[in-house]
């Protein structure tokens, strides 16, 4: 019954199917969204911010990206999106495609045949978005299951004052050993700060919360209002209602709001910075960003709202999808990874899988698949440094990721939504809990579907999804700055699937060309020998292992000079020192080597010469003083 | 300098300067026993309560003023130290480093010091008061007491110069890692001066001196590694605008391109018990260029130092020089000696006549043997004249 609904609203929205085409060209120019720095911002045709985009369910979207910067690549991608056969489309760079160097324009095409919901795009090169190269991009559903009065879209995020070519470099350093993300200024909600919403009363409005920052997690909260939850990550869920919400970056919220019946007051919108994921908290930083719910213009703005505790945020793993879709009660293949956060021999601290930091190949990972033939099964192939999984099409995949690292962390699967089958309360920093497979556990019945998941600190979770999506799928943290230390690893699913449905168009290639870089052959760009990786991008050797050759050569050095220091001494203090007398004498005023000498005598001889001279004196010193005394 | 109980220097500094102390006061009993023992029992006792009384209150005294002392600087606040913690950890390790190189050569002297003590008593004994009126004054109250005033100036000054030594080397140790060195050091210098000087031998003496000297250089060896270390890391700390080696061991706390070796473990700063093998040897687990380097000059340079030292005193002047030796090498010898007490030739014969006079006389007063003495002076001073002129 269900299904023929679907179908039958898929039908009808391919029937009216629109394609929409955007030209845009990246820039730069300044802007001031946190009022209180002009900064250089990312803009999009000249203007900031950059536009959110609405397309219907089934629609084709065009989108020419022209690169205007002057010495920089770039890259777009569309979150959250499957991109069923254009996996080309999808954009991280050295994964689906070429960077776009300066100057180059890309044409992104793609359809959205079976996706609705709240989705957002941003450039995938080097912490971009973060600079403003963002936006929202909504798919309007012809059949909305949720009543609602209106729609309000509000995106989110963090705002440095730096830019993050400025911010990476001093990430990315030997003096930053610890790997302290750089602290962002202020939290922005639709590119302001204290914004106004003016509502009407006793409305429903449908409100999609986009969370488009690069690192930090936000609170969300409102003064006497409550948030139902109905999708999350373009999945319709179960009404939900919550007093707070806890969004990562690249989540999405759409909620249900409903206004009051009175306009007399208005309402503070609160967003809070996760301040445990900051590494310091510096005094000027404001952890509490206060927006308007506005009823009445006329009306005074709320103050700040504070709770009481931010422990009561919804826990998005006990939503349930509205189109059920059962566990997959067995994987086919199951990948376990650790997030390990290390240095290495450079000094400076990357993230990493297992021990794979991320290091891009020098082949975007789908033109390799696309050029190797039968060889791309072979994960080999794609480079060791990759970090790369061949999936066969239609298995079920089980991911398990294990935290090791004392941060929360949002991951995020390209091309997919996973189930997630469990995910674990946090732990302590000295007692890392890893998942236990044989750990007795009874997964929800129709698990919780999404693109972003975070896990918790020193914890773990498990997700599951269905190969059947070919294509190249980049699996990774969210946090920008992560994805900088090499937060990721690369999915290829069902090689042959994709060599049987894609092939790259001409534009795909001549991005490659433009920027210089090959399109064929193994991650090295050998595309004579694909098992011969010489040449291709590796991470930095590991630390040395506490004594290497040089530590045993210093310490034995220092033991020797330490022992012959001691065995010099001993030979010098045991030593006599000739004319010892003679030596206290020179150090002496005259008196003292008069009397001295005198002593010296008087000791010589004392056996015999009994009254000498300096007996006599120290006696007649003393006794006659004494004696006088009387 | 973790440590919050037990500070290894402070044990060290408090053995030696108590060691000191019990030299002097030993050096004075033996030569009242000497002088009277036999012939005024008497005033024998009477002199030795003095030295007792004068040892003891000197002793009293400097731990009050010492822990006033260091109770006050611990009362402040100290919050100062720590905002640049490393800096003033290197600073202070360097201090020590100096103020310990300079107490372990003259450590190893002891015997010289013995000698030179003998002659400070005696010249507290022979030197005639200046004027008539101060022989009413103060000189008579010295002379009259000079067997208390002694050993009390003694154990009070060696005791401030532990007190000042103490301070110095361990300017941000804990203040309750004061007390015990303190007190073993205290008992450990009483124990093993008695021991030593009234049942061992000189040689035991000697060997001991060496002993403690070693284990003096081995600490400052390590001081001065360590003082570079704290800078290295205070830098380092600059740079990286935190404080990395706080976070402990392993990746991400320190400086790779400086370093030597990096141990997971042994952490002195938050191992417990690796912090007194920091102390002792200088140890780090995680070594920098600097610090090992530092190391090793280190010790070269005290190995140069006696070794240059031990020609002298055969040689009288440093290897291819005729002139130069190492006191001359000091610029405080420029400034405090030179000139003052260097006597000319002419100079020196005078005042060894006058002295040589005086004594002569003061014997005559006493009428016993003042040929021989006066004689033995005589060919003594004749000595040292050829010596000077040499």
């Amino acid at each position: 019954m269900r299904l023929s609904i679907l179908s039958s609203a898929f039908f009808a929205a391919a029937a009216l199917a629109e394609t929409h085409v955007f030209n845009w060209t990246t820039g730069w120019g300044t802007a001031n969204p946190d009022g209180t720095l002009e900064r250089p911002v990312i803009t999009c045709n000249g203007e900031f911010p950059w536009p959110n985009i609405r397309v219907n369910k089934g629609d084709r979207v065009e989108v020419y990206l022209t690169n205007g910067f002057n010495n920089t690549n770039t890259t777009l991608h569309f979150h959250g999106l499957f991109q069923h056969g254009s996996t080309q489309m999808d954009g991280p760079p050295l994964i689906s495609q070429c960077p776009i160097a300066p100057g180059d324009t890309m044409l992104y095409n793609f359809t959205v045949p079976d996706q609705v919901g709240s989705f957002w795009y941003h450039s995938h090169t080097e912490g971009q978005y973060m600079d403003g190269m963002r936006g929202a991009f909504i798919i309007e559903d012809p059949d909305m299951p949720y009543d609602y009065d209106e729609e309000v879209v509000i995106i989110l995020s963090e705002w440095y004052h730096d830019l993050v070519d400025e911010l990476t470099p001093k990430f990315m350093s030997l003096y930053n050993p610890t790997g302290a993300e750089p602290i962002p200024q202020n939290l922005l909600m639709n590119n302001t700060r204290n914004n106004t919403w003016i509502v009407e009363p006793n409305k429903t409005y449908y409100v999609r919360l986009i969370n488009i920052g690069g690192f930090v997690s936000q609170y969300l909260y409102m003064e006497d209002h409550t948030f139902t939850v109905v999708a999350v990550d373009g999945v319709y869920v179960e009404p939900n209602e919550t007093s707070m919400l806890y969004i990562t970056v690249a989540q999405r919220y759409d909620v249900l709001i409903t206004t009051k019946n009175d306009t007399s007051k208005n309402y503070a919108f609160m967003q809070m910075f996760d301040d445990t994921m900051l590494d310091v908290i510096p005094d000027d930083l404001v952890l509490n960003a206060t927006n308007y719910i506005v009823y009445d213009e006329n009306a005074d703005l709320p103050g700040q709202y504070m709770v009481d505790s931010i422990d009561d945020f919804l826990d998005d793993f006990f939503l349930v999808p509205l189109e059920k879709e059962e566990l997959y009660e067995d994987y086919d293949y199951q990948i376990t990874i650790d997030v390990v956060m290390n240095n290495l021999y450079d000094g400076i601290n990357y993230a990493f899988f297992n021990n794979i930091s991320y290091h891009a190949p020098k082949v975007p990972t789908l033109g390799t698949v696309l050029s190797a033939g039968e060889n791309a099964t072979n994960a080999y192939i794609y480079g060791t440094n990759t970090h790369t999984f061949v999936l066969q099409k239609d298995e079920i995949v089980e991911i398990v990721l294990n935290n090791q690292d004392t941060g929360k962390h949002p991951f995020h699967l390209h091309g997919h939504v996973f189930q997630v089958v469990e995910r674990g309360p946090t732990f302590p920093d000295d007692a890392p809990e890893p998942y236990n497979e044989s750990a007795p556990y009874t997964p929800p019945e129709y698990p919780m579907r999404r693109d972003v998941l975070y896990v918790n600190p020193n914890s773990y979770f498990v997700i599951r999804f269905k190969a059947d999506n070919p294509g190249v799928w980049f699996f990774h943290c969210h946090i920008e700055w992560h994805l900088t230390q090499g937060l990721a690893l690369t999915l290829v699913e069902d090689p042959l699937g994709i060599q049987a449905n894609e092939t790259l168009t001409d534009n795909w290639k001549q991005i490659c060309e433009n920027v210089n870089v090959a399109y064929t052959g193994n991650a090295a760009g050998n595309d004579k020998d694909y098992f011969d990786l010489t040449g291709q991008n590796v991470q930095p050797k590991d630390l040395p292992a506490g004594f290497t050759a040089r530590g045993i050569v210093a310490l034995v050095f220092s033991c020797i000079s330490g022992v012959l220091g001691c065995v010099v001494i001993f030979w010098y203090g045991m030593a006599d020192i000739p004319d010892m007398e003679k030596r206290v004498l020179a150090d002496l005023n005259i008196d003292e080597r008069a009397f001295l000498a005198a002593e010296d005598d008087e000791e010589d001889a004392s056996a015999d010469a009994m009254g000498s001279t300096i007996n006599a004196l120290s006696k007649q010193g003393t006794t006659h003083e004494i004696t006088t005394s009387h | 300098m973790a440590n919050r109980v037990f500070t290894v220097q402070i044990f060290f500094i408090v053995l030696r300067e108590t060691l000191e102390a019990v030299i002097v006061v030993a050096v004075l009993l033996a030569f009242l026993k000497q002088s009277l023992g036999a012939r005024s029992p008497a005033v024998h006792k009477q002199l030795r309560k003095q030295v007792w009384w004068g040892a003891g209150l000197g002793v009293l005294i400097c731990l009050i003023l010492g822990g006033a002392f260091i109770g006050a600087y611990y009362s402040l606040d100290n919050d100062i130290w720590s905002k640049s913690e490393d800096l003033w950890e290197g600073i202070f390790s360097l201090i020590a480093t100096v103020l310990i190189s300079f107490m372990g050569i003259a450590m190893l002297r002891v015997n010289k010091m013995q000698a030179k003590w003998r002659v400070k008593i005696a010249r507290a004994l022979v030197t005639p008061p200046a004027s008539k009126a101060e022989r009413f004054k103060f000189g008579y109250l010295v002379k009259k007491y000079s067997m208390f005033i002694l050993p009390f100036i003694t154990c009070l000054r060696e005791g401030l110069e532990a007190v000042v030594f103490v301070g110095g080397v361990t300017m941000t140790s804990p203040a309750s890692s004061f007390p015990l060195p303190v007190v073993c050091g205290l008992i450990a210098g009483i124990a093993v001066g008695v021991f030593l000087f009234y049942g061992g031998s000189t040689v035991s003496l000697q060997l001991f001196l060496c002993i403690s000297t070693a284990i003096l250089y081995l600490i400052a060896a390590g001081l001065f590694s360590r003082a570079v270390w704290y800078f290295e890391t205070y830098i380092f700390n600059q740079q990286t605008g935190g404080d990395a080696s706080e976070n402990g061991s392993g990746p991400g706390t320190y400086n790779i391109k400086k370093s030597v070796w990096h141990v997971n473990c042994c952490n002195p700063e938050t191992d417990n018990g690796w912090d007194v093998f920091n102390s002792l040897l200088g140890w780090q687990n995680s070594a920098t260029y600097g610090s090992v380097l530092s190391y090793n000059i280190y010790w070269i340079a005290v190995i140069v130092t006696l070794l240059l030292m031990y020609y002298e005193e055969r040689h009288g002047h440093l290897p291819f020089t005729k002139n130069l030796t190492l006191r001359k090498l000091n610029p405080m010898w420029h400034i405090k000696k030179k000139g003052k007490n260097e006597l000319s030739a002419e100079e020196e014969a005078r005042l060894f006549k006058e002295a040589n006079r005086k004594l002569v006389e003061q014997a005559q007063n006493f009428g016993e043997s003042s040929e021989l003495g006066a004689a033995k002076v005589e060919k003594v001073t004749a000595d040292d004249e050829a010596t000077a002129l040499k």
